[in-house]
């Protein structure tokens, strides 16, 4: 029972890593901007086959494809900010609700034109796996694990310890103060989708290596990094982090010790009751 | 010398007005297949559209369909379904109703066929279907729908029959159960479990998306099952497997997943896969392949740069059944002459899956063909035919008769 | 040192300031006082580029700063300490003060930081609190000291006694009397209409976007107008 537990606990990191990646994208964009951010996963996912491309078509190692990847995501980014939420930025927010609907579409058509609809894996030759009593994991889930804590953590240093990283915090706690603090407003959007859409490579990349991506995967993603938001707490990064993990080790908790045909369902279930007692969701500021 | 040049003329003018006669003799038959082109049933709806097509142009290319003093050329429109019942009910509505199609092919997931079923008896117009598995799609005895492939739980009787001779006590199922006929190759399976005295100790849940089935696992694991059936669509089994290895599960595993080699390594190393048994109807597969099979394989992979995927002659074969069945019937437009002249087809020669016949005929009473299903193996890297299945296509005929 | 000329602001078809010159000379404390919506916090915010200017110009140290945005102003050497406070509320005491040297690249950054705590020993004591925890007087000296931070040629100050208590007020202005004995140039706009004549040097009275009275602060403190309009004698 013990072994169970912490089997389906380490299960679920890895999976919570991706959603802590995806929502710390959405968390900073929303808090910036206020735009729920839905193309998200499927740009995230974008990340995933331009690395197994990379890979499998250009012959790159791996550890070569990734950082391009997370350039090319990067680069990604700033240009959905300029050319698509830009225009609507002081527009109503429905304006921007409907351009990342159609972003989305527009991004899932592309991966199906580019990539096909079979899924794909990216290929990393890790294959290993670590006993430790009973307890098993594949190195490829601690190499994953450990990259999404690495991130996550450069992320906090990033916003906490450098001053674009604060001046980020600032605009999304107080616009027009930022503004008087000399904080170039035009340009933070882009840093934040730059590096938003980075992480999200990075999580996309994780998806693919571990996983698969396919059509409509992203998707998928992106409602879960919602959920993760909302339970967190909106806005918060140590919310979206908790969140995150929560998540994904409930979803695994869930599809071991109750039922596996209901895992999404009991996850937002679980979600529903923090929110009913904790309406600001795990970490969010009471309103 | 301008006589010459006279009579040549003369000549060229008589061969183009033999030959536009000759064209004019020519009419079109336009056929329709409604299949999933795009997304999750894409895996199998689009190589049945591709042999759709490649049979139409082999038809063609051969003389076309003869009927009477008649010639018809096959001319094939394919609407995207998506494997949506909504989008399927659209495509075929459209080819009736605006194309002015009489013959629809193609048909791989069993959701939106089951759509287009529950109203093709009231049309002019004869549907075929292929890898579409859930059975109630031919237990409605619909007089103008047949299907070419087998019911899963038909396979999934002979896989339990295999199981159970195997002497494991203790099953453990994880599948897309979720999905009516997986759910049905799995009841089949216990079915004759129970006969030898052994049983299913859990049935665990996947959905099309997951791909992380490490918690369902964990929990089978906790069990000790002596072995364990994996039922579903190759994208997610292919992880089952894989993780099943991750996670220190060294028991015998059998499934039902028909994913080929390509769709596995995509996923696992051979190493994970090593043993692995797929218990599926026997399809194509190069091993037990006939010479059609074999000719098939090579056609196709050339014509499309890709291999086949194993289910989709099920569609090129629905073409080989139509063309026989209306040069039999002797008529294109009479669809209810047709759809009857394919119940009492015999297996046309070109067909390439291998048919079990029914009292000598490819489709029994209920419009529902049987192919042989075999047990495959997983090893060094390919899958290996290893032995046919125990299956009886009269006994479990008779049993599809009684159902509705 | 600054100079307004003919300034018009308005907030879409409302016009709110109908062209107003002003000048704050280098070292010099300058009041806008008049009534709520008299204009002169939308001066100051028209000063800043938080909001467009309509016509006329923003100089500043002889550079024409009409319409620059926001943050050019800052780099120019304008800061201001906006009404209402405006700390970032979930970010600590210092985390607010360092933003308030965002545009800064200099190594002194953490002796301005020390001195900041040195004039308001309350920060130093919350310094790692969130600025939202704060009392109302707690932020406005938190306010007064980002804005410091800065390290400004001119400080404008919008409304800083606004909401506080009548204890906090008098010290804020002690505060403020004391950045004055600093050398800092200060404009300042206050509903406080006596503390703030106490407080500078000279004084612009607004009415309905418009100045209607100017020049040294004592002699707008005794003028009868003015005494009877807002001083309540």
């Amino acid at each position: 029972m013990l072994i169970e537990i912490l089997q389906q606990t380490i299960n679920g990191l890895a999976i919570g890593g991706v959603y802590v990646l995806i929502a710390l994208g959405l968390t900073t964009v929303f808090g910036i901007l206020g735009i729920a951010h839905f193309a998200h996963g499927s740009v995230s996912m974008f990340g995933g086959y331009l690395t197994f491309f990379l890979v499998t078509s250009q012959g790159l190692p791996v550890l070569a494809a990734i950082p391009i990847a997370l350039v090319a995501g990067f680069v990604l980014g700033l240009l959905i900010e300029i050319v698509a939420y830009r225009p609507v930025r002081h527009a109503n927010h429905i304006n921007a609700f409907i351009v990342a609907l159609g972003l989305t579409m527009m991004v899932e058509g592309i991966n199906l034109q580019l990539f096909g609809h079979e899924q794909i894996v990216i290929p990393t030759g890790l294959s290993k796996v670590f006993r430790l009593g009973g307890v098993t994991v594949p190195e490829l889930r601690i190499y994953v694990i450990i990259a999404a804590i690495v991130l996550v953590a450069a992320m906090m240093l990033f916003v906490e310890r450098t001053k674009t990283g604060q001046a980020i915090r600032a605009v999304a706690e107080n616009r027009d103060a930022a503004i008087l603090m000399g904080v170039n407003v035009n340009s933070i959007p882009l840093i934040v989708f730059g590096i938003s859409t980075s992480l999200g490579v990075a999580a996309g990349i994780m998806v693919g290596a571990l996983f698969a991506i396919a059509p409509g995967i992203g998707e998928g993603f992106v409602v879960k990094g919602f959920a993760v938001l909302i339970l967190g707490g909106l806005g918060s990064f140590p919310g979206a982090i908790l969140g995150g993990t929560v998540l994904g080790i409930t979803e695994s908790i869930a599809a071991g010790f109750i039922s596996s045909a209901y895992k999404d369902v009991i996850a937002f279930v679980v979600m529903i009751l923090v929110l009913l007692i904790r309406p600001q969701g795990l970490l969010g500021r009471s309103p | 010398m301008f006589n010459r040049v006279k009579t040549g003329a003369f000549a060229a003018l008589a061969m183009a007005i033999a030959t536009a006669s000759a064209f004019a003799a020519d009419k079109k038959l336009t056929i329709g297949v409604a299949d999933a082109l795009t997304g999750g049933g894409a895996v199998y709806g689009l190589p049945q559209a591709n042999a759709v097509r490649m049979a139409a142009d082999e038809i063609n290319t051969a003389g076309g369909i003869k009927v009477g003093s008649d010639t018809y050329k096959i001319d094939v429109i394919a609407y995207d379904d998506k494997a949506n019942p909504t989008e399927a009910t659209n495509a075929v509505r459209k080819l009736i109703d605006r194309d002015g199609v009489k013959y629809i092919l193609g048909f791989c997931c069993s959701g939106s066929t089951s759509a287009v079923a529950s109203f093709i008896g009231n049309e002019k117009a004869v549907m075929l279907v292929g890898n579409a598995a859930e059975r109630s799609i031919t237990t409605k005895k619909i007089p103008n729908l047949v299907r070419t492939r087998p019911p899963a739980d038909f396979t999934g009787q002979a896989a339990g029959t295999f199981i159970a001779r195997k002497g494991h006590k203790r099953i453990a199922v994880i599948g897309a159960l979720d999905v009516g006929f997986y759910a049905q190759y799995v009841d089949s399976v216990e079915r004759e479990l129970k006969k030898v005295g052994s049983e299913i100790i859990a049935r665990e849940v996947f959905t099309l998306r997951d791909r992380d089935m490490t918690p369902q696992l964990t929990k089978i694991r906790a069990l000790n099952p002596d072995a364990i059936l994996v039922v579903g669509y190759v994208e997610s089994a292919a992880f089952v497997y894989r993780q099943a290895v991750e996670l220190g599960m060294n028991i015998p595993r059998y499934g039902f997943t028909s994913g080929s080699e390509e769709q596995f390594l995509r996923v696992t190393t051979s190493a994970q896969m090593e043993g692995v048994w797929d218990l599926r109807p026997t399809e194509l597969d190069l091993l037990s392949a006939s010479k059609n099979g074999i000719a098939y394989h090579a056609n196709y992979t050339k014509k499309y740069n890709a291999s086949p995927s194993p289910s989709s002659p099920y569609a090129y074969d629905q073409l080989y059944v139509l063309k026989a069945a209306i040069e039999a019937a002797g008529t294109v437009d009479d669809t209810v002459a047709v759809a009857k002249a394919i119940r009492a087809l015999a297996i046309p020669p070109q067909v390439v899956m291998q048919y079990q016949p029914v009292d000598g005929k490819m489709f029994d009473v209920n419009g529902q063909a049987y192919t042989s299903n075999g047990a495959f193996q997983w090893q060094k890297g390919k899958w290996v035919f290893v032995e046919d299945l125990p299956s009886d296509a009269k006994a479990y005929s008779q049993f599809l008769s009684t159902l509705n | 040192m600054l100079a307004l000329r003919d300034l018009r602001v308005n907030y879409g078809a409302i016009e709110v300031v109908h062209g107003i010159s002003l000048d704050v000379a280098a070292g010099e404390c300058v009041a806008l006082i008049g009534a709520n919506g008299a204009g002169k916090s939308s001066t100051l915010k028209a000063i800043c580029g938080l909001v467009p200017v309509g016509s006329g110009s923003v100089q500043f140290e002889g550079r024409d700063i009409t319409n620059a945005s926001g943050h050019a102003i800052v780099r120019a050497g304008i800061t201001m300490c906006p009404e209402g406070r405006q700390v970032f509320p979930q970010m600590s005491v210092i985390q607010n003060l360092r933003m308030g040297a965002y545009t800064r690249t200099d190594k002194d950054q953490d002796a301005d930081l020390g001195r900041m705590m040195d004039m308001f020993p309350i920060l130093r004591e919350r310094q790692t609190q969130a600025a939202g925890k704060l009392s109302g007087g707690e932020q406005e000296m938190l306010a007064i000291a980002r804005a410091l931070m800065a390290r400004p040629r001119i400080c404008l100050f919008d409304e800083p006694s606004l909401g506080l208590a009548p204890k906090i007020v008098a010290s804020v202005f002690e505060t403020l009397a004391q950045i004055k004995a600093m050398g800092m140039t200060i404009l300042l706009v206050e509903q406080n209409s006596m503390m703030a004549l106490n407080l500078a040097d000279r004084a612009y009275l607004f009415e309905a976007g418009r100045i209607v009275m100017e020049g040294p602060a004592k002699e707008l403190k005794s003028h009868p107008d003015v005494m009877r309009a807002y001083l309540g004698h």
